[in-house]
């Protein structure tokens, strides 16, 4: 089989126990771990199947077994948009189970400009070091020095010594000194922009002593139908632009977030822009990762105050949403810089936010004391409080750095019961992002149950409830000059699914509004399609961030993706075939948590009490959600046994035949 | 509409850097997708993801691109007499059945815009796509124009003059024109 066009032609094994750059085609690689690169495309599908096969059993996520996978797919570094992404897989110090997370900028291009599709890093190097990838040359460095820098300053010394020519032509993935100090959710980060949230990768490479990784790529991405794609990106892109209300958004608040915060800021009930100019943070540019045409990065200043100039390339989601819920700010300054010391530091905001805001709670509780804490007394809206934790959390100082540094989960386990009583929204050992996101929308947490790398939100973060939500009712539509009902119209024909799913999610004729948001009805069926979308996009690799239902009301669907796909591939594929590639990809991510964990349902569940008992803000407000209920239909409408176990007759349709003997189910 | 005496236009305050002009051209005029086989270069500063938190820091995006010049250099000093002036486009382009591959072109080219093919041994350089640039079309923030050499510069005018404009105004009144960096 010759590899197809849009993929590089090459895949590198580094071992670096020896160290070793093994170099095969990526013909051979297919071979190696039984790929069809058509059933599978690359990102989260070559690393789910390059897991399953290397990693048998469940191993401690630091020891050498365990491998970094960073793979890209034949959408990435094209002139299809949004093109500039990879992923990141490895077993999750975290939760000991599956992990990846996405991550962009210019790294993922630059590897497969230099000729690679999948970088394997497998063993542990004696001293720190860093690869260099510099096209076909792959050679291996001594980090010593660099070892305990962080992100922006271990970034510009390798790309001096990597011998740059000229700004942004080597590019840096690297670890930050939380992950040396092995803080169990560190992310490793891309040109010191963009990390591959959630995954901790970083926490993984420092346990091989791995530094960082540069590449620079001088050559070229076979396409099948070069003017045919630069034409279906140009339309995919043209109609985004006419069809996706949400992209003023974008453009204009220097801030990227869930629509209901960023329409109303809570401190002042005001849209984010609003408040950005009364905070006087001149917003200097927009910029965005390859091809991005809804570029979410806000290149920010801040003037005056107590950092007087800082500069931040940023304001997005995550940062801004857990700094306002967990921490507890106000003030735009102290959202700027936790947002690039956290980027500094290798600190998961998300993680590192919840530990935070939970032994805030603990310690309020009197479960935590001064003596626990190392003489600090927690509060939240305190950024000087948050900086000095920050940096105890990613040197691992003291009694209550290291406690922090170990998540949200073991926090719990260590302090007993009355602290496991009030943790934040945890499954799997993973928190999620906000403390009180329960309930702030059903599939939102719904998704974080079923995701296979634990109770985040990324693969299910679905804005058709979040746009809507009955507390801010009608601000986000407003912000576009729209109400509810005629956003959603627009929205629910506009949305690229076949009109049957529409009927079965959304009613027949399909209607969305406050009866179906607050419904769950269609819900455990709008998170399989989500889920399934999410895991697609995952594969190709492109963006969550231009993608239906994830941050974008319409924005692309499949049919977009396979049109452009085809394009650079010449292979026809379809709207069901791709769906089916995503299903496949979390299928066998199940089945590796299956097997190597042996987690199934009782897995699936919340650690967190609250869960359970009636909601206090939200569509659940002094309600139970039926969370049993929603994950039996889910299974059904999966394929699964009750117990979350993927059938012989399921694995059978996905082509996963191989897993199922392997596993010996009868089912 | 004619394409005589039309050139390509960026304007740096609302590029974001995002490189589809280079992905689109390369893949359009060469078939493959790279950064190295694109007539449009954007050369990024990115300083942001350089620095310590204590240090001031930069993001530009500044596009290196042939200016179709008038006087062109390139043309002047081929010794194999290969760059020629479509007159349909106004494009300087190269007749392969000439070029030598001595890069001398490369060698006088004050916007660094001509560049070399190590498979071909050839230059190659922006030929406005026959007079419809590709990179223009594409561009998602229309940073890119085509625009007549006359009114070229009608974009920058206008935003300096809004500049001046901001500059004359007492600080009291608000300032709701953003004409970025």
């Amino acid at each position: 089989m010759l590899v197809p066009n849009g993929y590089a032609g090459k895949v590198v094994y580094i071992d670096l126990t020896k160290p070793e750059a093994k170099v095969v085609t990526t013909d051979r690689f297919f071979k190696d771990y039984n790929i069809d690169p058509r059933l599978w495309l690359g990102g989260d599908g070559f690393i789910a199947k390059v897991l399953w096969k290397d990693i048998t059993k469940s191993i401690d996520p630091l020891s050498p077994e365990n491998e970094v996978v960073i793979a890209t797919g034949p959408w990435t570094g094209t002139a299809a948009p949004q093109s500039g992404r990879a992923m990141l897989g490895c077993v999750s110090p975290e939760t000991t189970g599956y992990s990846s997370g996405s991550l962009g900028w210019y790294f993922p291009a630059m590897l497969k400009y230099a000729g690679y599709d999948v970088v394997i890093v497998r063993g542990k190097a004696a001293k720190p070091t860093y690869v260099f990838i510099d096209d076909d040359e792959i050679t291996f460095h001594d980090a010593s020095k660099l070892w305990g820098k962080e992100t922006g300053e271990t970034t510009k010394a390798l790309r001096a010594a990597c011998g740059e020519r000229f700004d942004g032509e080597v590019r840096v993935l690297t670890i930050a000194p939380a992950a040396e100090n092995l803080v169990l959710y560190s992310p490793p980060c891309g040109d010191g922009t963009s990390c591959p949230g959630r995954s901790g990768g970083g926490t993984v490479m420092a346990s091989k002593n791995l530094k960082a990784i540069a590449v620079r790529g001088t050559g070229e991405i076979p396409i099948y139908d070069p003017k045919g794609l630069v034409d279906a990106s140009y339309r995919a892109v043209k109609k985004f632009q006419e069809e996706e209300p949400t992209l003023k958004i974008w453009k204009e608040e220097g801030g990227t977030t869930d629509l209901s915060v960023t329409a109303q800021w809570p401190m002042t009930g005001h849209n984010l822009g609003v408040n950005r100019a009364k905070a006087d943070v001149p917003h200097l540019r927009n910029a965005g990762c390859l091809n991005c045409h809804a570029p979410c990065y806000h290149w920010l200043q801040l003037k005056g105050g107590k950092y007087n100039g800082l500069r931040q390339l940023g304001g997005h989601m995550t940062y801004i949403t857990t700094s306002l819920r967990n921490l507890g700010f106000e003030e735009f300054d102290d959202w700027i810089y936790y947002e690039r010391l956290t980027q500094e530091l290798g600190l998961d905001p998300a993680s590192f936010s919840m530990a935070f805001s939970y032994a805030v709670d603990l310690f309020m509780k009197g479960i935590l004391t001064t003596e626990t804490t190392d003489g600090l007394v927690l509060r939240r809206a305190d950024g000087e409080l948050v900086w000095e934790v920050a940096r105890r959390v990613a040197h691992r100082q003291g009694k209550f750095g290291n406690l922090l540094a170990d998540g949200v989960a073991k926090m719990a386990k260590a302090l007993g019961p009355e602290a496991e009583a009030i943790m934040p929204q945890t499954v799997k050992d993973k928190p999620s992002i906000q403390r009180d996101s329960k309930l702030q929308a059903l599939m939102w947490s719904f998704g974080a149950l079923t995701n296979p790398r634990g109770g985040d939100w990324l693969r299910v973060h679905n804005v058709w409830e979040l746009a809507f939500l009955p507390e801010n009712r009608d601000t986000y539509p407003k912000f576009i000059g729209m109400t509810n009902l005629e956003l959603y119209k627009i929205c629910t024909e506009r949305l690229d699914m076949p009109i049957e799913l529409k009927k079965k999610i959304f009613g027949d004729p399909p209607v969305t509004d406050a009866n179906w948001v607050k419904n769950t009805n269609g819900k455990a069926l709008f998170t399989v399609w989500t889920e399934n979308f999410v895991a697609l996009f995952n594969d190709l690799v492109t963006c969550m961030f231009g993608a239906a239902t994830q941050f974008m009301m319409v924005g692309f669907g499949p049919t977009t993706y396979a049109e452009n796909l085809n394009k650079v591939t010449g292979w026809g594929v379809t709207y069901d075939e791709l769906m089916k590639v995503g299903e496949r990809t979390l299928t066998l991510q199940r089945l590796f948590n299956y097997r190597n964990k042996g987690w199934d349902i009782k897995q699936d569940k919340f650690q967190d009490k609250a869960a359970y008992e009636p909601g206090t803000v939200g569509i659940y407000r002094n309600k139970i959600v039926p969370w049993e209920q929603i994950l039996k239909e889910y299974y059904e409408l999966r394929g699964w046994t009750p117990q979350g176990i993927p059938t012989k007759a399921k694995l059978h349709e996905l082509k996963l035949d191989d897993a199922a003997d392997e596993l010996k189910l009868t089912v | 509409m004619e394409n005589k005496e039309k050139t390509l236009v960026h304007d740096a305050t609302i590029c974001t850097g995002c490189m589809r002009c280079m992905t689109t051209c390369s893949t359009y005029n060469f078939g493959s997708t790279s950064f190295t086989k694109s007539r449009i270069q954007i050369v990024r500063h990115e300083g942001h993801a350089l620095t310590r938190m204590d240090e001031v820091d930069e993001l530009i995006f500044q596009p290196m691109i042939c200016q179709q010049c008038d006087k062109p250099r390139c043309q002047e000093f081929c010794p194999a007499h290969a760059i020629d002036r479509n007159p349909k486009t106004n494009a300087m382009v190269i007749n392969y059945d000439r070029c030598i591959g001595c890069r001398m072109c490369m060698a006088v080219c004050p916007f660094g815009a001509m560049r070399y093919d190590t498979k071909r041994h050839k230059v190659f350089k922006c030929e406005l796509c026959e007079g419809d640039p590709q990179c223009v079309k594409l561009c998602p923030q229309e940073a890119l124009q085509f625009l007549s050499k006359d009114v070229a510069n009608s974009p920058k005018i206008n935003a300096l003059s809004q500049r001046l404009i901001e500059a004359q105004r007492s600080p009291e009144v608000e300032v709701k024109t953003n004409v970025g960096a």
